[in-house]
């Protein structure tokens, strides 16, 4: 989910990121796990969220939008890391 | 939107998102349905949309209980006042296996071997909700003024008046002690 609102970057709000994690994954994600794993991060100190214009396509509806905070990118940069680690030298993970 | 089922679905929705998300959630279902229905067709549009309710409402049904404050507190009062019953049946049972006892439903030594473990669990509640050991003791004075009113049996005068003193006097010794932890 932090890969997908790192990636979107300014765009990130519900459905990009929906769009983004199954187009990347081939995983169908439902929005309601994509917002409770939002509101989770969120609350973590990991994202941050702003309220966008309402726009008639959404039937006056505001996006929320998604920004990572520094922590988040913290929290990413050492999560990643780890798997780099942990998985070098194992043959059955390189790509074909 | 006219359709019956997709009215009821985005009212369904609308109550179990967070407060706080509830307008961006239904604006991405609103966009995304709308996206679906100009690139497919209105039907394809429909059933997704009746699938993301099915595979949301879980999720945001979690989301919704476990960011209520007061609801929370109400589950974490419950589960200690659980594990509060646990801790007397166990202190009864072995008073009343043991043969010096006597009479185990009645015996102060019961009241003394409880309270500091009533006392303790009142300090775990505080850790998760501050406000969870008062909610717990006034389940418990209700619990007692029922037992009492509706007791078939006589009980003890120093009873009643302990167990109306004992129990919540231990939660508030507990949720004081979580207040003068030190702060990490």
């Amino acid at each position: 989910m932090l890969l997908a609102v790192m990636r979107l970057g300014s765009n990130a709000y519900g459905v990009m990121v929906r769009r983004e994690i199954e187009n990347t994954t081939g995983r169908d994600i439902s929005i309601g796990a994509v917002y409770a794993t939002l509101v989770r991060l969120e609350s973590k100190g990991l994202i941050k969220s702003f309220t966008g214009e309402p726009t008639a396509e959404r039937g006056g509806r505001a996006k929320r939008y998604f920004q990572m905070t520094a922590d988040g990118e913290g929290s990413l940069r050492n999560t990643h890391e780890i798997i780099l680690k942990m998985s070098a030298g194992l043959k059955g993970l390189q790509a074909t | 939107m006219r359709d019956y089922a997709l009215q009821v679905a985005t009212w369904t929705f609308s109550w179990l998102a967070p407060r706080s998300q509830r307008e961006a959630v239904l604006g991405d279902l609103l966009e995304e349905y709308a996206l679906r229905a100009n690139a497919a067709s209105a039907s394809a549009a429909r059933r997704w949309y009746l699938r993301q309710l099915c595979a949301s409402a879980l999720p945001l049904l979690w989301t919704r209980l476990t960011r209520s404050a007061w609801l929370s507190t109400l589950g974490v009062a419950l589960c200690a006042y659980l594990t509060v019953g646990v801790v007397e049946l166990i202190v009864n049972w072995a008073l009343a296996s043991s043969a010096a006892a006597g009479t185990a439903a009645y015996n102060p030594l019961g009241m003394f071997i409880t309270f500091p473990m009533v006392v303790l669990i009142g300090y775990f509640a505080a850790r998760f909700r501050r406000a969870a050991p008062i909610v717990l003791g006034a389940i418990m004075l209700l619990n007692v003024t029922a037992m009492t009113l509706w007791a078939t049996e006589s009980l003890p005068g120093w009873y009643r008046i302990a167990y109306f003193l004992v129990g919540p006097a231990a939660l508030l010794i507990g949720r004081a002690l979580n207040s003068a932890r030190p702060a990490r």
